[in-house]
């Protein structure tokens, strides 16, 4: 007990080293040029696109277009964190790879379904945050945007989906490695954000505790998850995903359960949604409030009547993606299927946001 | 169980055909989409479309998206008026997402089309497959039962100022018959009027967001539009202007603004 006591400690310290040591120094008005690949999928507005390159924000012309895994060459002066008056002096597109096949998976979405239903599967599948602003704003308003930037729940169904379909043919234990390929694969695909990285690192760690034949404490798990994030980009703590993420995952962790025990009136189908919603708020509500002064009291029971779209929409999108790459009219009538969920979420969406 | 789930994928696909399907009139729409400052008119009859202008960004998705049935990807003719930023700086985004079959555009290059946007609608186009028109006097283009006569520019046109490339046009749909004007000035107007023969229209798109150099009593008196659509959005030139809304009251013309209504759906029979 005593020799963890101390390792924790020892690990704390070295973040907190790290992130004395790798804390960027830029003075305001110094000239930078960052040559860095692009780790985050670029926010598209009407005029710009807006990225964030080491820690920078930036807003570069709309075109050339910069796609997430980019690698790119940007000169500029710094000012309070943000890039002023940006060049794009380079860019290279990776052609092959998972990057390319997360920039292909959009574009057949979005050229086979109108807005906003194009965004919201784009979104729902990889994470993609590139959606039109009425439907974003709306997303908001509602409380229901974790959905669509890829929350860790995207992990933990790649991964159910996974594990599922690979012991039917393989040994537990090879299927049980593929799968976490596969996570790994889906976090690169989605872009690295923090709930999506959390989400892969504790399933990952589920995963070999179960290939090893343990048993595994979860709190330790969301525990050891996060100091390992913290080790490899220390920056992570000031991150609003990170933080979220985490405090989501705490407080379903301790009130899901409990909430779910006391709703046994409304149907388990809407059921789990919405103690899942209301246990997530508890926590999430005050931060979000604090940051960007908005709450809406309704957006546990709006939740509630979307959640339940999602695992359909994404398993439907997913498929129809994968063949839609091979033979595109195929895989366009199978997303066609989603239809009437996507339907049903954005309806939902536009009663609840007057 | 496994029953049970192809009976649940066959209703879904049975509810999918349904909303298909059940969306679709069969009546003329021309639809002023709410895209700001700008113009993007939809024109649709089924699944048969016209787009005329694609505003500065990619609010014109939103609105294809809110009219278009959702599986139908192709329009049959987008026409760029002309080069300006919130006429066509939205087609980048129509292109990458939709099948144009016909792309009606001044020629994009014409010097004066030296931008950002003909640039990148250039490319764009480039590799899309669309049959790329010039626009000339006289020319009379037909999309299933809707026709439609240009009546500017012609061949060989040329001026200083942008807007004057703007491609003037009827619609015509059974006794039914519009004017598509895009940013056109009085100068030009008064030589369209002097060398074209001008019929009266029932609906106008007012030209130039109902700037006071687009719109002259002399026009309206030819025209002698029903309904007159402007399309403007917050902007610092003072569109639409006092001159031309009260132009359009003396006349008694119906005012339909997308400022004030958002997207105008006008339906014709």
């Amino acid at each position: 007990m005593i020799y963890r006591s101390i390792s924790f400690l020892v690990l704390i310290f070295i973040i907190f080293l790290r992130f004395n040591l790798t804390k960027p120094n830029y003075k305001n008005g110094d000239f930078v040029k960052i040559t860095s690949k692009v780790y985050n999928e670029p926010i598209v507005y009407d005029r710009q696109q807006y990225l964030k390159l080491q820690g920078l924000k930036l807003y570069l012309p709309k075109y050339p277009s910069v796609t997430y895994g980019d690698n790119v060459v940007v000169t500029g002066q710094i000012n309070n964190g943000k890039l002023v008056s940006p060049k794009l002096v380079e860019i290279k597109s990776d052609k092959k790879g998972l990057y390319s096949f997360r920039q292909k998976l959009i574009n057949f979405y979005k050229s086979s379904l109108p807005e906003p239903y194009a965004s919201l599967v784009a979104g729902t599948v990889i994470g993609s945050k590139n959606m039109p602003e009425d439907f974003w704003n709306k997303l908001k308003d509602t409380g229901t945007a974790h959905i669509v930037v890829a929350s860790g729940t995207n992990v933990t169904m790649t991964a159910a989906f996974l594990i599922g379909l690979l012991t039917v043919f393989l040994k537990r234990r090879v299927a049980i490695w593929i799968t976490m390929a596969g996570i790994f694969a889906y976090v690169v695909i989605s872009g690295f954000d923090a709930p999506i990285i959390r989400a892969g690192i504790m399933g990952s760690i589920l995963l070999i505790g179960q290939e090893k034949g343990r048993l595994v404490n979860s709190w330790r798990i969301l525990i050891y998850s996060g100091l390992i994030m913290l080790l490899i980009k220390p920056l992570w703590i000031t991150d609003l995903g990170f933080i979220l993420s985490f405090v989501a995952t705490i407080s379903l962790m301790l009130l899901q359960k409990k909430i779910d025990n006391r709703l046994k009136i409304i149907p388990a189908g809407i059921r789990e949604g919405l103690s899942t919603s209301l246990a997530a708020q508890v926590g999430v509500a005050p931060i979000i409030f604090v940051t960007f002064g908005q709450f809406n009291i309704l957006s546990p029971i709006i939740n509630a009547l979307v959640l339940w779209t999602i695992p359909y929409i994404m398993v439907v999108g997913a498929l129809s993606g994968i063949v839609g790459l091979i033979v595109p009219v195929l895989g366009r009538l199978i997303l066609y299927v989603a239809f009437p969920f996507l339907l049903w979420f954005t309806k939902i969406l536009e009663i609840f946001s007057y | 169980m496994v029953y049970k789930n192809i009976r649940n994928i066959l209703v879904l696909i049975l509810i999918t055909v349904w909303l298909a399907v059940f969306n679709i009139d069969n009546k003329l729409h021309i639809i002023a989409c709410d895209v700001g400052q700008g113009d993007a008119i939809l024109i649709q009859k089924n699944t048969t479309q016209i787009l005329i202008d694609s505003g500065s960004g990619n609010k014109v998705l939103d609105c294809l998206g809110r009219y278009m049935p959702f599986w139908d990807r192709q329009i049959e003719l987008a026409i760029s008026t002309h080069i300006d930023k919130d006429h066509s700086g939205g087609f980048v985004d129509v292109f990458n997402r939709y099948k144009i079959v016909n792309f009606l555009t001044n020629d994009l290059n014409n010097p004066m089309y030296d931008t950002l946007t003909a640039r990148v609608i250039k490319k764009v186009v480039g590799g899309s497959g669309t049959k790329v028109i010039y626009p000339d006097v006289g020319m009379v283009i037909r999309v299933g039962v809707i026709y439609l006569d240009i009546l500017h520019p012609y061949e060989g046109f040329s001026s200083k100022n942008t807007n004057d490339y703007s491609v003037v046009n009827f619609v015509r749909y059974g006794n039914f018959k519009a004017i598509f004007t895009g940013d056109m000035e009085n100068d030009t107007w008064d030589k369209i009027i002097n060398t074209t023969k001008i019929e009266p229209v029932d609906y106008i798109k007012i030209s130039h967001h109902g700037s006071k150099n687009g719109t002259s009593e002399k026009l309206l008196q030819i025209l002698k539009p029903k309904i007159a659509i402007i399309s403007v959005g917050k902007n610092s030139y003072g569109h639409p202007s006092e001159e031309v809304i009260n132009l359009l009251k003396k006349y008694n013309i119906k005012i339909l603004r997308t400022d004030l209504e958002g997207d105008v759906d006008y339906i014709v029979d």
